[in-house]
């Protein structure tokens, strides 16, 4: 019994120092953003960021344009999550319940797209959406990330369909039901998990890109919130303090997003797993 | 090189070579027609261009200032966006590329060959007397926008770099008087550290990675980059002037700023915070309007200074700062020489880029004409920029910027990760390959 | 679009089992449906990723610089790009990097990730709940966030890491410049990766073995099997398609990490850190070659393709015993 209240302690332990050395880098982003500024450059750090300062904030938010990049980057998320979501719905089906010529293509090509170097494509990609005359907007820009997010998509949507077994549907067809309701009613709630985690994927695509948003994007009117990260490094030098909470504010919304669907994301990923 | 120039508008007897639309048969109606000239008043009428700065070059007055000369004399309005320095070679690669790209641009003076020689900018030779009003534009300025004999860019600004010191600090140490050689400043410098023990402070903070700081001693040791012959470039670091200057960056480096500032640039930390909150007695740069902004408090505590060389005289500095290019794909070309104009316009200068933002004015009359007029921490610079030098007008020049090669090469040195001989050996292998490359 | 993937990873699906055969139907006709069903996913990836891809390609038989990007008309060049790929001396000693760094990188990443699983099977309700949120938000920081977090924690001068390895008495690293050596420049990108990777193998991993019948260990138990024998016998047979699926997918965004090294090192000190995406970057962005870029990049797939494709081809077949 000692042994293993001894045990129990000793995993605790770890755990927590786990826990300490994970959180760190985020703990200390938070603590950065909220400091004074004079107490950011400083050879001996504080560990509490105490008297709050909300200066930092103030002068990120205070960026001009700061409301245009956010509300860029909201849509384009926005938009880039739910037609990629819906796109990649109908080819998992497609991948998992029928079977066609072409299947196996299908299925390698997606692996294989990710093995791209990122940055390879920007050329290739930018004299494409150019011949479209889609550069410089952003459309072409949502565009360009559903393409990029399908491939990962597709694959994990059908992992989840395979799961589910077609007697299900074929039982409900012989009572009747069209294959819209046995889409709607059978299929949709039972891969729901696994949208939840095709749509993080998504989100974080569209949300975190840089390089694709600063190529594609002539007009500062059509910029995302990563390039107004990049504003703070300046030609005079670097402003921690308001890069640093600029960065929190940009990493908040994904993080509390995390947060909430957490239950979710870790139960799809059981659900992924079932299969192992 | 070979250029081919086809020329669009040869008809009226411009040569207004534009490179890239020329040839491009569908593209061809973009091209400026024969009359275009330079826009005159009330022709903008109801029009807007679009012009790009760079972060930090210009104040937003200045800019206003130039814009405001600029409606008055076209009818035309302006619409700004500010660039970030950070990947613009790539951002500048694919908006020229671009059927619709800004009509005038602010590059760096460095970065101008690049996209001149590969086709992407305006050949405005035939607008130079126009423009120039006469004038002597800084060959800094003009030299690397004049490609095979032909003009791309108008000059902006100069800038260039003088010690600016902490007062209050130089007098702790017993120092009142700016050094006149470089005995007497290493003298001073050595006072200091002596006086100031904390770890984190340098009597004279010099980030490595900032090469336009380490080229100053090659440069005062007689050492060269690059030099050219046949029009084939090849990298000299390795002569014994070169090396030397190497060392004696590498010695002063070592003696006098901090060992983190041996692989670091001036950004990250940024150099003017360092000073200005005391951490650093001394630094090398641009201007003091950082400083200032960082700690109001240092206004009166400040002075200038060119930093006196081994050589005996100032050293050379490198002159910075930027033309104003017209990209090739421009649909408004009158209206954009127009808006060169009145950048470079004595007035505007002498108005605004002088006096306003406390650079160097583009040509050499300019230069004698507000020399009275500026501050005595205005004169550390001027006087600095009297022997200056530029970087390679070589097209491949912008790639020694882009990969941070320079800068690598200059940390190798401080850190000692290289003696001054292996890694100019290294560097002017990489030189070679790179200069010569076609754009 | 490795680098898009490269650090949020999301839930993957593990090969599904030898039964799927039964799921699919039989004897239908052959129906257009799964074609217009494919159609929107086809066409977009057509746009964004086939044609450019295709594109990159002819690209990398092109002298295409500055001055064709311009005009839209590269010169072909024929196999030079390639040819001087394979002449440059700089080739075997970044493909050993791409190849050392991937491999630690995975390496690291699954043992930790493995440990950590266990962890959170071992611990109580209430813990696990600790761990989970904490490997959440490593996993949810964008990652071009936590890349200026990293620099700034190893800031030379104010960087608390710098000041905490001081405190505790490790030894004396005020000013000390993680990024002037090259093992310490890519010890930090390493952290970074880690840092950012394990949360999706970990909760992947944990996901998997909480599946495991408890009986299975029990039964083990009962033959007098120890911790090792048990990870030996049971743990690992019964995670192996998930190990294999994280293994593939952790060694593919890792040969392919860009961003973190970009910012962090740009690929030094001299070339120390500089792996094949950075080369082929550094080539097409930095000096304008995008021809020399594209080979590069080509060259790196067609690497990635041979050393993982046994192992596709399993897993490809685990999904698709038709």
């Amino acid at each position: 019994m000692k042994n293993k209240t001894t045990r129990r302690a000793a995993l605790n332990t770890v755990a927590i120092a786990f826990c300490a050395l994970w959180l760190f880098p985020v703990y200390w982003m938070v603590n950065t953003a909220f400091k004074p500024y004079g107490d950011i450059l400083t050879t001996t750090p504080r560990f509490l960021p105490f008297p709050l300062s909300l200066d930092n904030f103030r002068s990120a938010i205070g960026k001009p344009l700061f409301g245009t990049y956010l509300w860029n980057s909201l849509i384009v998320t926005g938009v880039a999550v739910v037609v990629s979501l819906l796109i990649a719905v109908l080819a998992a089906t497609a991948v998992t319940r029928f079977r066609f010529a072409g299947r196996r293509a299908v299925l390698i090509g997606i692996l294989v797209v990710q093995m791209i170097p990122g940055p390879a494509l920007l050329i290739p990609l930018f004299l494409s959406l150019k011949s479209l005359g889609m550069l410089n907007t952003l459309v072409g820009l949502c565009l360009t990330y559903v393409g990029f997010v399908l491939p990962f998509a597709i694959w994990t949507l059908r992992g989840f369909m395979v799961g589910i077994p077609v007697e299900l549907e074929e039982a409900a067809m012989v009572d009747g039901a069209s294959r819209a309701t046995v889409i709607r009613r059978i299929l949709l709630p039972l891969i729901t998990p696994g949208i939840i985690a095709t749509s993080v994927f998504a989100f974080i695509t569209a949300w975190n890109d840089y390089v694709y948003a600063y190529v594609l994007m002539k007009d500062q009117s059509k910029y995302t919130l990563p390039v107004w990260l990049g504003t703070f490094s300046t030609s005079t030098g670097t402003d921690y303090g308001g890069l640093i909470a600029g960065s929190a504010l940009f990493s908040a919304p994904v993080i509390i997003f995390f947060m909430i669907i957490q239950r979710r994301l870790v139960a799809g990923m059981t659900a992924g797993a079932v299969k192992g | 090189m070979r250029i081919r120039i086809p020329l669009a508008a040869a008809a009226a007897g411009l040569t207004l070579a534009v490179t890239a639309t020329a040839c491009g048969g569908s593209d061809s109606s973009d091209t400026p027609s024969a009359a275009t000239g330079i826009a005159g008043p009330g022709t903008g009428t109801g029009k807007t261009i679009t012009v790009w700065y760079m972060e930090g070059d210009l104040t937003d007055d200045t800019v206003t200032g130039i814009n405001t000369a600029f409606e008055k004399a076209t009818g035309a309005k302006v619409k700004v966006e500010i660039q970030q320095w950070d990947g613009i070679n790539t951002k500048l690669s694919t908006t020229l590329a671009q059927d619709n790209p800004p009509d005038v641009i602010d590059m760096g003076n460095s970065n101008v060959p690049l996209f001149a020689a590969s086709g992407g900018l305006v050949d405005i030779t035939a607008y130079k007397q126009e423009l120039s009003a006469g004038q002597t534009w800084l060959d800094g300025l003009a030299g690397p926008a004049t490609i095979g004999g032909k003009l791309y860019g108008a000059p902006l600004f100069a800038g260039n770099r003088a010690v600016v010191y902490n007062k209050k600090i130089w007098s702790a140490a017993g120092v009142t008087a700016p050094p006149k050689s470089y005995e007497e400043f290493t003298a001073a410098l050595d006072k200091i550290k002596a006086k100031n023990k904390a770890p984190d402070f340098s009597a004279f903070y010099l980030p490595a990675k900032d090469w336009h700081q380490p080229l100053q001693f090659l440069w005062d040791a007689g050492g060269q980059i690059a030099t050219q012959s046949d029009g084939k470039w090849a990298g000299a670091l390795e002569s014994p002037e070169a090396i030397k200057g190497l060392q004696d960056f590498k010695d002063f480096q070592n003696a006098y700023s901090v060992p983190a500032s041996q692989d670091t640039d001036n950004l990250t930390p940024n150099s003017a915070a360092l000073f200005a909150s005391g951490k650093a007695a001394s630094i090398l740069t641009t201007s003091v309007g950082p400083i200032l902004k960082a700690n109001p408090a240092l206004k009166d505590e400040l002075g200038t200074f060119p930093l006196p060389g081994k050589s005996g005289k100032a050293q050379p500095v490198f002159l910075g700062g930027s033309d104003l290019v017209i990209p090739a794909k421009s649909k408004n070309l009158g209206l954009a020489l127009a808006y060169l104009k009145a950048a470079a316009s004595p007035e505007v200068q002498k108005q605004f880029v002088v006096g306003v933002d406390g650079w160097t004015p583009v040509s050499t009359e300019l230069i004698d004409q507000t020399a009275g007029s500026i501050s005595p921490l205005q004169q550390g610079f001027a006087q600095a920029a009297k022997i200056s030098m530029s970087t390679p007008a070589a097209p491949g020049w912008s790639t020694i910027e882009g990969d941070k090669s320079l800068s690598q090469f200059f940390a190798d040195i401080a850190t000692g990760r290289k003696t001054p001989r292996d890694a100019a050996e290294d560097f002017d292998a990489h030189l070679d390959r790179v200069l010569n490359a076609a754009p | 679009m490795s680098m898009v993937h490269a650090k949020h990873r999301t839930v993957p699906s593990v090969p599904p089992d030898s039964s799927a055969p039964r799921k699919v139907r039989r004897g239908r006709r052959p129906s257009a449906l799964p074609y217009a069903l494919l159609v929107p996913a086809l066409l977009v990836l057509a746009l964004v990723v086939g044609y450019p891809l295709v594109r990159l390609g002819v690209i990398s038989t092109q002298g295409y610089g500055l001055r064709a990007l311009f005009t839209g008309r590269p010169e072909s060049v024929g196999a030079a790009n390639y040819q001087e790929l394979w002449l440059n001396p700089a080739l075997v000693s970044t493909l050993v990097r791409t190849l050392v760094f991937a491999g630690s990188l995975a390496a690291g990443t699954l043992l930790i990730g493995l440990a950590v699983a266990h962890l959170m099977a071992a611990v109580g309700p209430r813990m696990r709940t600790a761990v989970t949120l904490s490997l959440i938000s490593a996993w949810a920081m964008p990652n071009v966030a936590s890349t200026l977090v990293w620099q700034w924690l190893f800031q030379p001068t104010y960087g608390v890491v710098n000041w905490l390895l001081t405190a505790v008495g490790i030894g004396d690293y005020q000013q000390h410049s993680w990024f002037s050596d090259p093992n310490e420049a890519f010890a930090v990108i390493w952290l970074l990766v880690v840092w950012q990777a394990v949360p999706f193998v970990a909760l992947t991993l944990y996901a998997g073995i909480s599946q495991i019948p408890r009986e299975y260990y029990e039964a083990a138990a009962c033959d007098g099997a120890n911790a090792l024998q048990r990870l030996r016998v049971i743990t690992f047979p019964c995670l192996r398609p998930i190990l294999l699926l994280v293994g593939i997918l952790s060694v593919i965004w890792d040969f392919n990490v860009f961003n973190q090294i970009w910012l962090l090192t740009g690929g030094g000190p001299g070339d120390a850190t500089t792996t094949i995406g950075i080369w082929s970057f550094q080539r097409a962005f930095a000096a304008q070659d995008y021809g020399q870029g594209a080979a590069i990049a080509i060259a790196s797939v067609l690497l990635l393709m041979t050393m993982t494709g046994y192992y596709v081809r399993r897993l490809i077949r685990a999904g698709e015993a038709l």
